[in-house]
């Protein structure tokens, strides 16, 4: 197995790559800001420099020449190298800031390059606490200043475009955001302008930076010159909680980190899975932090007379409903079940009024052709069609769906989370004469025409599980508490910082954002009044669902963890045999 | 140095008017060394071609003094696909206007060796890359080009051998740093002018990724008097390591500037006050910069014996670059002087790297401040801490060729720096 | 209301003929922006938008190109553009005193245009012509070397009455008289 010394320590590698990716896949540290796995390498920043040398071969006997002492003579390069572009090479010999004098020192003199005309911006900058060049400044970088000149001016808070801020005179020159639209987006919107000193990326004159993508050259800028037009001066990173979460607003189910302060979604960024979105995600998916935040049910909501809707008890409304199903026969019920909403709470949904006698539950996918750009916005508007389709409810339309709605035939609509009478293709707002009861996050026109609201929780409150358009079964994890969920007591939700350290007089002692709302499947758990079902999470529910349900077969949130997400054996023409793919206990 | 030079007749700007026209041109041996090669493909093959100009030791006029013929040798066996010779006619370096000459006065010397070039490297696409200012340059080149076609020099088949080759001449827009190689490439397939990362070498991925040669204009001037008289004439011709005419551009305070051909490892002294007929003003000499601003300034102190080439130069603690002699009398400012350079690279860097981006700028301000007589003594030691800083550091040499002009000039004329800065003592506070 | 630039058939023939010298059409981005600056006098933000659309070629792309190099205008300059070299070889001889001296006499300062538009002046970087310092270049076109004031006040009225300055030939000295060896 070929093999390479870093710093005294050998280690083998069976792929070839660079230096700089292997250091950082085995854990050591080395300074860099131009090189980023997926983009080219530029190796501009001077930042990765190693002190790089190869055995000497004799060609004659093939073996490496030694020294008296029996050790490999080395044969250094004449300059320090740039470990991001060095192809690994079997007997390499590299020495870092860790075992060369010389490699530190300039390591510190790249910073003071970088630092001369970085303005002094760190207490006002979006970008602190989370900025490289902060970080490796005081991790390797020089003490101090020798550059008494006037530093270079450059725009700053620039408006590259809707989403994207530009301060010029922060930009290190990585190239990286460019490279990003070259060689990621494909938008080809940004370049850079100019040259030497006065360089900064930029747009063609008159266009604006509206890339699908564009916020995550926000991400990858080493530093705080791309920022995001809706996050600036929001809150400190410290400030904030990072939980990983799915991005619900569409098909592809891009991997997140959902940032909370105060229980308030502040902003999502994506984070790395080379199965679905690599390090990417699509600005459209960090807005949906606000319908986590903004217009929330909170508390159920009845009718009583006329049309005005009145928060109510969660006793009443389990007693309404309840009294609604006495009241109505199996077939009068129309269950829609929704792509919105998680396996779990689909698969509770089904499970309850299955049990009630309900042998038809429908679905309206929300597929709009042509929508998608075949990378990482799918046609699919919604996060679970496959989970639906996977539990046996019947795909059906807005049209044929409002028409059994109009119709005399049912007497109780029961609606998991989904905002139907939104969707353009929806043909008429009036829910018929029948009693409409909806399981909702956000107000909506839908549930305005419900007799009865149930509050449930949004993808950034519970642990949940969601299978994107490749059949990939991935899952959330709470990043915001409700009324009854508790950081420091829920061992379902992420622990930040502020958990551990926090106090009493600490953001996270804020009732305000709290909802009162819980998960779906724990309200058929209580609506069902023989209390047949025995879960206490979600976690449980999946494990049933997994022992149950052939397609998914060993999936569980321990694996979903590990491997980040499950593929599911499915390709999604093949329509799932119903009896084999659900078998409700009784 | 003996005399010899006084009877030397000038090879690669031979004094034949009415070189431009190819009939001309023709009549004195013009083209012959094409027809030679591709007449006789047996003797010729393109290995040989290489072999022979690899023994001449035809080294680099564009800067780095490079075996020419080493350097076609890197070139990997032909695929089938493409791969280009790109000719550097950019000539940006501040002392250098050399290849202007052989535009202008003996164009198709440089296409002839440009296409056997092309030949011995297997290419068809030949790329000349001229900087944008010499557009009147261009021009005289184009028409050359125009009549080479005609006489099917280039072309398909070019005088009935199995060989192509075309010849497009590309403007560059005002960039000195698209006379480094890469950039030139960078440039030629119309982008921002950034050096690139090394390996790979341009033998091995080049234009549109292909292998691709680069040589100065005035190196492949010099490839049809190999072939025409072989590599042990040209070898004899100058200094033993360094062998062949040299375009010596003499500029600066000097009663007579302008571009002289003579054997190279010419006594500087001949060249100075000889040839270029002595220092303006009857002044005395106070510097020399041997070849193009980013060759180190020499004192006139340790020019005695002192040749143009690179031994000799490298022995002074200089370079040949370009063979681009800038004179400088006694009268000369050097920490001036030594400003304006500093602005140069600070104007020319792309950009792309940290430690050129930022130490040219942090150079430039410097040293304006000691020319304006705001300098301190520490500053001529951030100055040399800055040139370290930068040194081989970076993509391409242009870092290194903006710090040297500053630190040897520090290091040979501290005391014209010394005298510029005031004269403080920091009490401890 | 912007200028509307555009290339008429005859142009499209010669922006095919350069494609036509390159194996990608990137490449004729540099001849194709020349081209451009030549008919319109600059390469400001339309003649760019232009230039993408011909090439098909991303704008951004064009902006960034355009505006590393020195020669393309992205602003319209005067009729006539001044470039007096100040480097090395033009600075030890006389460049900066040049620069004053047309400074003086147009009454701008290096980097701006006469209010009527008729001359632009700027200090540019070596021109290549260091062996005949001090030394200008008009508008990216001629040369005129071994400048002195009555060559600048001579060149100037010149281009006043619309008289471009012609290619002046600088042989190689060895081969003027008084050099020749007999
Ligand atoms: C900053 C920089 C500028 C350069 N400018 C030129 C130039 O204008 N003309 C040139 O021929 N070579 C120039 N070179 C050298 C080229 O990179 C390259 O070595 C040369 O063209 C190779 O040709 P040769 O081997 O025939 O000399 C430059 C190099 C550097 C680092
Ligand atoms: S804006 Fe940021 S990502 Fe873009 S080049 Fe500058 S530092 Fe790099
Ligand atoms: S050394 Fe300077 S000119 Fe060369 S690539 Fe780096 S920044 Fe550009
Ligand atoms: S990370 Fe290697 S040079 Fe930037
Ligand atoms: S220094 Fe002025 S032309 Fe070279």
């Amino acid at each position: 197995m070929p093999e390479i010394f870093i710093d005294y320590q050998r280690f083998e590698f069976e792929q070839p790559g660079k230096v700089l990716q292997f250091m950082l896949d085995a854990g050591l540290d080395l300074p860099f800001f131009c090189y980023h796995p997926c983009l080219s390498i530029p190796a501009n920043c001077r930042q990765c420099v190693v002190k790089a040398g190869m055995p000497v071969l004799n060609r004659e006997k093939g073996t490496f020449e030694l020294d008296d002492k029996g050790e490999r003579i080395i044969r250094y390069f004449p300059k320090l190298m740039t470990a991001c572009s060095l192809d690994l090479t079997d007997g390499m010999v590299i020495h870092t800031h860790h075992s060369d004098p010389l490699v530190k020192q300039a390591q510190a003199d790249n910073l003071e390059f970088i630092l001369i005309n970085h303005p002094l911006d760190c207490p006002i900058c979006d970008q602190a606490g989370e900025c490289p060049l902060q970080i490796l400044t005081y991790k390797y970088g020089p003490e101090g200043s020798r550059f008494e000149h006037k530093k270079v001016h450059k725009p700053k808070a620039f408006r590259l475009g809707p989403r994207v801020v530009l301060d010029a005179e922060r930009c290190i020159n990585c190239t990286r955001c460019v490279r990003f639209t070259d060689e990621i987006s494909k938008s080809h919107q940004l370049t850079i302008v100019s040259r030497g000193d006065k360089n900064y990326p930029l747009t063609a004159h008159g266009q604006e930076f509206d890339d699908p993508y564009s916020l995550n050259t926000v991400d990858i800028c080493p530093v705080g010159a791309l920022t995001s037009a809706d996050f600036r001066f929001k809150a400190r990173v410290w400030e904030m909680n990072q939980t990983p979460g799915i991005d619900i607003t569409n098909g592809k189910g891009c991997n997140t980190y959902l940032w909370t302060r105060d229980n308030l979604v502040l902003r999502i960024t994506p984070r790395q899975n080379d199965h679905v979105n690599s390090h990417w995600m699509p600005d459209s998916g960090r807005l949906a932090y606000q319908r986590f935040n903004e217009n929330r049910v909170h508390r159920p909501h009845i009718k009583l007379d006329g049309n005005d809707q009145v928060r109510t008890s969660w006793n009443n409304a389990i007693l309404t409903l309840r009294e609604q199903l006495e009241k109505t026969e199996a077939s009068e019920i129309l269950a829609i079940g929704s792509p919105h909403a998680p396996v779990e709470d689909n698969y509770a949904f089904r499970k309850f009024f299955k049990m009630h006698g309900v042998s038809e539950f429908f679905f309206v996918p929300d597929i709009r052709p042509g929508s998608g750009d075949g990378f990482l916005l799918s046609d699919d508007q919604t996060p679970n069609t496959n989970g639906v389709r996977l539990l046996d409810f019947k795909e059906t339309t807005c049209k044929n769906l409002s028409s059994k709605i109009q119709g005399d035939k049912y007497k109780l609509i029961v609606l998991l989370d989904d905002s139907l009478f939104d969707r353009p293709d929806w043909p008429a707002i009036d829910p018929g004469n029948s009693y409409f009861t909806v399981w909702a996050t956000n107000h909506t026109p839908t549930t305005a025409a419900a007799h009865l609201v149930i509050p449930v929780t949004c993808a950034a409150e519970h642990a949940a599980s969601y299978v994107n358009v490749d059949g990939r079964i991935q899952r959330t994890v709470a990043a915001k508490e409700t009324r009854y969920t508790n950081r420091r007591l829920n061992l379902e939700m992420s622990m930040g910082r502020l958990d551990h350290y926090g106090t009493q007089f600490d953001n996270w002692v804020d009732e305000k954002n709290r909802i009162d709302c819980i998960p779906a499947w724990e309200f058929f758990k209580k609506l069902d009044a023989e209390a047949r079902f025995d879960w206490n999470s979600s976690r449980e529910v999946l494990n049933e669902i997994s022992r149950t349900l052939p397609v998914f077969e060993g999936v569980s949130y321990e694996r979903m963890d590990t491997l980040l997400g499950v593929p599911l054996s499915i390709s999604r023409n093949t329509p799932v045999d119903q009896k084999k793919t659900i078998e409700p206990k009784p | 140095m003996t005399d010899d030079w006084k009877t030397y007749k000038p090879l690669l700007l031979p004094d034949l008017p009415g070189l431009t026209d190819i009939e001309t041109y023709e009549k004195y041996e013009g083209y012959h060394a094409l027809k030679t090669v591709l007449d006789n493909p047996d003797t010729w093959s393109p290995e040989e071609v290489v072999l022979q100009v690899k023994d001449a030791n035809i080294r680099g006029r564009g800067g780095a003094g490079f075996n020419a013929g080493l350097k076609w040798s890197f070139m990997p066996p032909p695929d089938g696909k493409p791969r280009y010779l790109a000719c550097n006619g950019d000539e940006s370096e501040p002392g250098t206007f050399k290849d202007r000459k052989i535009f202008e006065f003996n164009p198709h010397l440089f296409i002839e060796g440009a296409i056997i070039a092309a030949y011995a490297i297997r290419a068809e696409q030949i790329y000349v890359y001229i900087r944008g200012e010499y557009r009147a340059w261009v021009r005289i080149l184009q028409k050359a080009v125009d009549q080479a076609y005609q006489k099917g020099y280039l072309g398909k088949n070019i005088l009935g051998a199995d060989f192509n080759a075309d010849m497009t001449l590309h403007m560059g827009a005002g960039a000195y740093i698209c006379g480094e190689e890469s950039s030139l490439m960078e440039s030629l397939e119309g982008k921002r002018g950034y050096p690139r990362v090394k390996p790979p070498f341009p033998a091995q991925r080049g234009l549109w990724g292909r292998p691709t040669t680069i040589n100065n204009i005035e190196t492949l001037a010099n490839v049809p008097l190999v072939i025409r008289n072989g590599s042990e004439w040209y070898r004899r011709i100058g200094a033993e390591t360094h062998p062949g005419p040299i375009l010596y551009g003499i500029s600066g305070h000097i009663n007579k500037p302008g571009v002289y051909e003579y054997p190279s490892g010419m006594s500087v002294h001949t060249l100075i006050h000889e040839v270029a007929g002595g220092i303006r003003k009857g002044k005395k000499l106070k510097a020399l910069i041997p070849g193009g601003s980013s060759t180190p300034p020499l004192r006139a102190d340790v020019l005695d014996g002192l040749t143009m080439d690179s031994d000799s130069l490298r022995k002074a603690g200089s370079m040949m670059g370009t063979a681009g002699m800038v004179i400088l009398d006694e009268d000369t400012d050097m920490v001036d002087v030594v400003w304006r350079i500093s602005h140069f690279y600070h104007h020319e860097s792309c950009g792309q790297c940290t430690p050129c981006r930022e130490g040219t700028g942090w150079l430039e301000k410097t040293l304006r401040k000691i020319r304006n007589g705001d300098g301190e003594m520490r500053d001529l030691d951030l100055l040399l801490a800055i040139c370290n800083r930068m040194e081989g550091r970076t993509i391409c040499a242009l870092a290194d060729a903006a710090a040297w002009p500053v630190r040897y000039s520090i290091e040979r004329f501290r005391d014209e720096f010394e005298a510029k800065c005031k004269q403080t003592v920091y009490a401890l506070s | 209301m912007a200028e509307s630039f555009s290339f008429d058939g005859k142009d499209l023939e010669v922006i095919r003929k350069i494609l036509s010298r390159y194996p990608h059409k990137e490449a004729a981005i540099l001849p194709v922006l020349w081209y451009a600056q030549d008919k319109f006098g600059h390469t400001s933000p339309d003649v760019q938008h232009l230039v993408a659309r011909t090439l098909d070629v991303p704008e951004a792309h064009i902006h960034g190109v355009v505006s590393f190099y020195t020669q393309f205008y992205e602003k319209p300059m005067g009729r006539h553009v001044l470039d007096v070299c100040t480097c090395l070889s033009c600075q030890v001889c006389g460049g900066y005193d040049m620069l004053s001296y047309i400074e003086d006499k147009l009454g701008i300062r290096a980097g701006e245009t006469t209010p009527d538009g008729q001359f632009s002046l700027q200090s540019v970087e070596c021109l290549g012509a260091c062996g005949y310092a001090p030394m200008l270049q008009v508008t990216n076109k001629q040369y005129v070397n071994h400048l002195t004031p009555e060559k600048i006040d001579r060149l100037i009225d010149d281009l006043k009455a619309g008289i471009e300055p012609s290619f002046e030939s600088m042989p190689p000295k060895q081969h003027e008289k008084d050099n020749r060896l007999s």
